[in-house]
């Protein structure tokens, strides 16, 4: 009986809710920093609200923000992958279409001064629109088509009226993403509760080592800025290694080593690869500017987490750490724009691994947390049986004389 | 759509298998009949000549309609229209059309789309010249969570489905969902993650076949979503790409569905074919990465084991073993490689030794290969996957029909998939204009339709 008086009353519940109008909320969200991380400046026109946040979260792992419902932020941003991609150096898209860039992770992108590798987008909250409409990435054929698909999928029905007060738009879609992805915050790893907090054995005496290197003879802390009271390991400008160079100015090899199978490796032949996509010039902060100056420069990434965000580099080319100090300790590539930063560094092996060491203590507590609270939101959706935009000139023409 | 009640589940399939052991009818023919081998030994046969071919296409942007498409070919000796492409049907999209697989009856065909996930179910039965679409589902990936519907194998009254991928991460980690032959999803089973007899899954797969006479399923394994849509050259310059193939293959328990060994087959093992010799109790499998055949096959004590038995050209030119195809006599396989656009027959007299005998250039490029009933007739087409095949000059797409005296090809005809418009080539299925003419894999056995009942019927009816 009492299982039956619940379902009536449930019943009753949903009629009644379905009766009643959408009620606005915003409920403040104070976002606690962990150790470490700066105070984090949420803009005055999005504050954080909860209700924008379980918004933006839903928008973020739904495959049907892509064209043909198969991508989403998160296919690209992996959770459980430190919010990129493990499998792939540089990243596709739609139908497969190949991207000339790494994804990079979204850790702490609430502290980020510009966005994308080469920072040609100044705000979060316009962020979306660029991997939304890119050809090779969700492929959105527009802005508005974009917008009349989310107001039409049923799972968004009320969500934008809550958080916003008003219905989806092009502004409110970007606002909740931005909302979301400001949450990612990642601090109070063991080297903010050594270097931070006091705590004195919270780094080994090898990754405290490593720290050394990091601000001394590696010349890292050049760039990856660590300051008195907190740390995000960049000074968000952009510099040649030339990496960036290399891969475009010379992109053809005699051959490629190749693994085929677990600790099986052949050196492929270039030619047999000739009949394929060759690869993708790219020419960095250049694309932006039109600086010469900053020809083949990309943004220093936050080092946080950075252990879990392999592979490493704009193109992702360098699979382990191990690689990148390498490349750093060999000073790069030269080449005509290299950043004077860069320099070889003539590290031992002991200095190389200590550094190595230091760098996997800068892991946040909260990862975990992190990814689990992404995963609420479902991947999977029932997808629309009619292109959106078929059945918005269906609803105009019934509408409309 | 055939009526099926939607009471399936594990236990009316393993009373089935159990019913089918009992019955004797998993007595496989031992007949010269042909390619059928990689069918499921619970889809009937053509006997003798096969009527028309179907090829489940890839669209192109900028070719013809750019629409994916399942194209009829006549191949009639003698027909006006012999060689000639005779009807497509556009399904709309390019969602990476791939495999396709027969209904028990073969009356439909089941054909998906690795990318989109979509999975098109055609009526070949009404007018086998002409098929219709009759059912496409759309929620594979949403009530699976798998991505990449692959390969297509029918149990009676269902369909069993091999995917590649998942929807978490477009990893490889994925597994099989079975359906009613109505199009609804029965039941979902994830490939094994754990160790198990000492080697530890992978979770990933690719092709499937089932022995009932073993009572076993044998699983492969490839590549997820990153991987099987990403160019070919980028993929292989990319480390990280190429740490994440498949290198495992499962016998699995067929009547509980659970795994019971898992082998160590580095390099992704890729199609599966059982040898149908009555008595045979192995399989062939070809690695796509590493170019080798494994025999997966019993022991003295019944227990399976899995067998390097050979190498595929030179592994360092990437010569890329695809699609395998057994006679029915279990003796020979003919093996395609689509970077040298070659074939080659190996003669499978003994599996544990199987020596090449005979090569040919098909093109530039080739994929799948099929084989008439007699063995006399092998057909080839040549796209993998879209983003696999190769560009340019290199990027043919054709089907070609030889004739094969046992000891050449000679060729019969060729399309130009690119010259009439259709796009990349891709499974080929064969079918009767007169389906009277069907008979069960397990010839002569009249309890096909039994088994059939068995595993259908609502229980207690």
């Amino acid at each position: 009986m009492k299982v039956i008086r619940a379902l009536r009353w449930l019943s009753m519940a949903s009629v009644l809710s379905s009766l009643s109008p959408i009620v606005h909320a915003d409920t403040p969200v104070n976002l606690p920093i962990p150790l470490g991380l700066p105070p984090l400046v949420i803009p005055a026109s999005n504050p954080l609200t909860q209700e924008k946040i379980d918004l933006g979260r839903r928008l973020f792992m739904d495959r049907r923000l892509s064209h043909n419902n198969v991508m989403s932020c998160g296919m690209c941003h992996v959770p459980e992958q430190g919010f990129t991609s493990h499998e792939l150096g540089a990243a596709i898209g739609l139908e497969g279409r190949s991207h000339r860039r790494n994804s990079p992770t979204i850790f702490n992108v609430g502290y980020q001064r510009s966005l994308f590798h080469d920072g040609r987008e100044p705000h979060l909250e316009d962020q979306i629109w660029g991997p939304l409409l890119s050809k090779n990435e969700m492929d959105m054929p527009s802005i508005g088509y974009v917008v009349e698909k989310v107001r039409q999928l049923p799972e968004y029905k009320g969500l934008f009226e809550t958080a916003f007060n008003g219905p989806v738009n092009a502004e409110r879609l970007g606002q909740a993403l931005a909302s979301y992805e400001r949450t990612l915050v990642s601090g109070n790893s063991r080297f903010d509760r050594w270097y931070y907090g006091g705590e004195k054995n919270a780094l080994n005496t090898k990754e405290q080592r490593g720290f050394q290197v990091f601000m001394g003879k590696g010349r890292c802390v050049t760039c990856h800025s660590v300051g008195e009271k907190s740390a995000l390991f960049t000074d968000h400008k952009f510099h040649n290694t030339g990496l960036g160079w290399e891969r475009t100015m010379f992109p053809d090899r005699k051959s490629y080593r190749v693994q085929l199978a677990p600790n099986v490796f052949v050196d492929v032949n270039a030619k047999h690869l000739k009949p394929f996509e060759p690869p993708l010039p790219d020419v960095g902060r250049y694309e932006v500017t039109f600086n010469p100056k900053d020809s083949w420069a990309y943004k220093t990434p936050i080092l946080r987490d950075v252990e879990l965000t392999s592979p490493y580099m704009h193109d992702g080319s360098l699979s382990t750490l191990e690689e990148v100090v390498d490349f750093y300790d060999k000073g790069g590539i030269d080449n005509p724009e290299k950043s004077p930063l860069i320099v070889r560094l003539n590290l031992t092996s002991e200095e190389k691994s200590a550094l190595v060491a230091f760098l996997k203590s800068l892991t946040g507590d909260n990862v975990a947390a992190l990814v689990r609270d992404a995963r609420q939101a479902p991947e999977n959706l029932p997808v629309p049986a009619q292109d959106p935009s078929d059945t918005y000139l269906d609803l105009i023409n019934a509408s409309q004389p | 759509m055939p009526k099926c009640n939607n009471r399936f589940s594990l236990k009316a399939l393993a009373a089935a298998v159990s019913a089918t052991v009992a019955l004797g009818v998993t007595t496989l023919p031992a007949t010269t009949y042909a390619d059928e081998t990689c069918n499921s030994p619970f889809t009937p046969l053509i006997k003798g000549q096969e009527d028309v071919v179907y090829v489940w296409t890839l669209g192109v942007e900028g070719v013809g309609d750019g629409s994916d498409k399942l194209v009829t070919v006549d191949v009639r000796p003698g027909s006006k229209t012999y060689g000639k492409v005779i009807n497509y049907l556009s399904v709309g999209g390019r969602g990476e059309a791939h495999h396709t697989g027969f209904t028990d009856d073969r009356r439909y065909l089941w054909a998906g789309a690795l990318d989109s996930n979509k999975i098109f179910v055609f009526d070949i039965h009404t007018n086998p010249a002409k098929p219709t679409l009759v059912k496409t589902i759309t929620d594979f990936a949403e009530k699976t969570g798998y991505v990449g519907p692959h390969t297509f194998y029918a149990l009676p009254g269902r369909m069993m489905v091999q995917a590649l991928s998942n929807t978490k991460d477009h990893g490889g980690v994925t597994g099989i969902a079975i359906y009613n032959n109505e199009g609804a999803l029965i039941s979902k089973h994830d490939m094994p993650t754990t160790k198990i007899g000492g080697v530890m899954g992978d979770g990933y797969g690719y092709d499937l076949g089932i022995n009932p006479q073993k009572n076993v399923l044998l699983t492969s394994s490839f590549t997820g979503w990153n991987n099987y849509m990403m160019d070919l050259g980028k993929m292989v310059k990319d480390p990280d790409a190429m740490k994440h193939f498949g290198k495992t293959m499962a016998i699995w328990d067929l009547k509980t569905m659970e795994p019971k060994k898992i082998f160590d087959v580095p390099g992704a093992p890729l199609e599966i074919r059982w040898s149908l010799k009555k008595g045979d109790n192995w399989a062939v499998t070809a690695t796509a990465l590493t170019s080798k055949l494994y025999v997966i096959k019993q022991d003295k004590q019944g227990e399976w084991q899995s067998y390097d038995v050979g190498t595929i050209g030179n592994p360092a030119d990437v010569p890329l073993p695809v699609d395998i195809s057994m006679t029915a006599n279990g003796k020979g396989l003919w093996v395609n490689t689509m970077m040298e656009g070659m074939t080659r027959f190996y003669d499978f007299s003994n599996p544990m030794k199987p020596k090449e005998v005979y090569s040919k250039k098909i093109g530039s490029q080739v994929n799948m290969v099929s084989q008439s009933f007699d063995g006399k007739r092998v057909y080839f087409t040549t796209s993998l996957l879209g983003n696999w095949d190769k560009k340019g000059k290199d990027d043919e797409q054709f089907l070609k029909m030889y004739n094969w005296n046992g000891k050449k090809l000679t060729l019969g005809f060729s399309i130009d998939f690119y010259k009439e418009k259709l796009g990349r080539a891709h499974h080929m299925k064969f079918q009767a204009l007169d389906l009277s003419k069907l008979q069960p894999l397990a010839a002569g056995s009249q309890n096909l339709d039994s088994l059939k009942l068995a595993l259908t019927e609502p229980k207690g009816k």
